[in-house]
């Protein structure tokens, strides 16, 4: 118990910014490992609440905790298949919960060098660890600037507080 | 203020909002299938919401991401009716129905933002209730219920814009032939494809006798449209000329490479007895049959032979990869080796195609 009160406190030393409306210890101690291991800087959504993680030319995307928690849980992953080419936007996949098909769309352009085959075989990595092992494909860029029509983490926890993010 | 304000925007946009029920001719679960998918993809339903309602020929539906040999007695479909059950893959999520003309299917479509799936459940059962005065209750898993057994089932399908949920209700489909469509046993089966969760269902005339699928069609519908009357629902003839490309999107609902070709890899093991007669001093010895089926085709065979027996046959039946995992792929093999132990393992792997 004392050490579930403490992690909520030394997440919030490490980045005032996050607010922790999370209850379930698990979840706050995911949060604060992605806190402290990635830049959150680097990291895109949309409004339909795709993210996509900037490394060089290769963006990783999976999608928000808003949106998995919003699903519930992911009994089936439809990944795209490497190679295959997205335009932004484009309809890549599909993931199962609670008996409804939601299609995936990719944020980003370019090709797919990657799908996480772990979240084919245990599509609940998503709901349990959206942002770091329940990760979705792996895509080579080939439109940089599509990016700036994304949000940051800032702007999408704004967008979120808003309305219009259903 | 700013809570009195979204009480008015939201008032002004329910009366803004139109309303249509559509009726299908149609009893051929492509063809609906096809026609539902057209209107998804066409329609812009922000300011438009639509209740298809439709009705099928013996068929068995599953859903996209299940595997058809797991969830109905694939072998025996043509043979349940004279006509035979046909088997289709739907674009939703959710598991396996067996329809007829017994039962009665409901589509909601709407933008992805109005989707709502109990309060569609709550409309069909206000309509059961005003019009036959029988309770049903929507269950946690958004099936209807009678005291715990199902009269309906439902699944849905989310897409950027626009989404849909739709159900199935049973009315007076024919029971006997559910059991013999669906009901298998377990086979020993590895895979990541949705399983359905079996469920008992009663048939919603064992409760009251006066209600009929007609019925229900008017009854539902009158309450989608907040109506006292039948006289807007409109009957559609799903043809390709009213429907462009309607025959395009059936002919591929209806295609082998759909069906099963869909589904998710699976791995399936069995083990058979191995005849005396092919044995020297041990007894009781099994032969294992592994097989993996990737987009319906098989991608690996490999026998479990702890006797050495059937190493020859081990090489041979590897020329089953790539075919369809089918009992008529082994039907093309058997005719031209009728070594004895070749028929035996190739009889075998019939067996499991035939009993999964």
């Amino acid at each position: 118990m004392v050490i579930q009160r403490l992690i909520p406190r030394a997440a919030q030393l490490i980045n005032n910014s996050i607010t922790l409306k999370q209850t379930n210890s698990r979840n706050v101690i995911l949060r604060l490992i992605s806190t402290s291991q990635c830049h959150f800087a680097d990291r895109y959504f949309t409004r339909k609440h795709e993210w996509v993680q900037i490394d060089g030319k290769i963006g990783i995307v999976g999608i928000s905790d808003y949106a998995q928690s919003a699903l519930g849980d992911v009994v089936f992953a439809q990944l795209p298949d490497v190679d295959s080419v997205l335009n932004q936007k484009d309809e890549c996949g599909a993931l199962e919960s609670v008996k409804a098909a939601s299609e995936l769309y990719s944020p980003i352009s370019g090709r797919v060098v990657a799908k996480n085959a772990s979240v084919e075989e245990t599509p609940s990595l998503i709901n349990t660890s959206c942002y770091e092992k329940g990760w979705l494909f792996k895509i080579e860029l080939t439109n940089n600037k599509e990016l700036t029509e994304l949000m940051n983490e800032s702007q999408y926890k704004e967008f979120l507080k808003s309305d219009e993010h259903h | 203020m700013k809570l009195s304000f979204r009480y008015f925007s939201n008032v002004v946009n329910v009366n803004k909002l139109k309303r249509s029920v559509l009726i299908s001719q149609s009893n051929d679960i492509y063809t609906n299938l096809a026609l539902e998918d057209w209107i998804y993809r066409k329609y812009d339903f922000e300011n438009h919401n639509i209740l298809m309602l439709w009705s099928n020929d013996p068929c068995v539906v599953i859903g996209r991401y299940q595997n058809p040999w797991l969830e109905a007695n694939v072998t025996d479909l043509p043979y349940v009716t004279a006509a035979g059950v046909k088997l289709a893959r739907r674009n939703s999520g959710g598991g396996t129905v067996y329809h007829d003309r017994g039962n009665l299917n409901l589509t909601f479509f709407t933008s992805k933002k109005q989707y709502d799936r109990k309060l569609n459940l709550q409309l069909i059962k206000a309509a059961i209730y005003k019009e036959y005065g029988l309770k049903v209750d929507v269950s946690p898993r958004d099936d209807l219920v009678i005291d715990d057994l199902k009269v309906s089932g439902t699944a849905a399908k989310l897409g950027r814009l626009s989404a849909y949920h739709h159900c199935t209700l049973l009315v007076n489909a024919n029971k006997t032939n559910i059991s013999r469509a669906l009901q298998k046993e377990c086979s020993d089966i590895k895979t990541t494809a949705s399983r359905s969760v079996r469920s008992k269902v009663v048939n919603l005339c064992d409760e009251n006798p006066l209600i009929t699928v007609g019925g229900l069609i008017s009854a539902i519908g009158r309450e989608f449209l907040q109506q006292d009357t039948d006289d807007e629902f409109q009957y559609l003839n799903p043809t390709n000329a009213a429907f462009p490309e309607l025959d395009k999107i059936r002919t591929v609902l209806s295609e082998w490479n759909w069906c099963f070709g869909k589904t998710p890899k699976f791995i399936v093991t069995k083990s058979f007895i191995i005849p005396s007669k092919f044995l020297v001093n041990e007894r009781d010895q099994e032969l294992g049959i592994i097989i993996t089926v990737e987009n319906g085709k098989i991608s690996d065979v490999t026998l479990n032979d702890l006797t050495g027996l059937f190493s020859l046959e081990a090489v041979m039946i590897n020329k089953l990869r790539d075919c369809r995992f089918t009992p008529e792929t082994i039907d093309g093999l058997i005719q031209s080796l009728l070594e004895e132990k070749y028929k035996f393992v190739s009889d075998c792997v019939r067996q499991v195609m035939t009993s999964i």
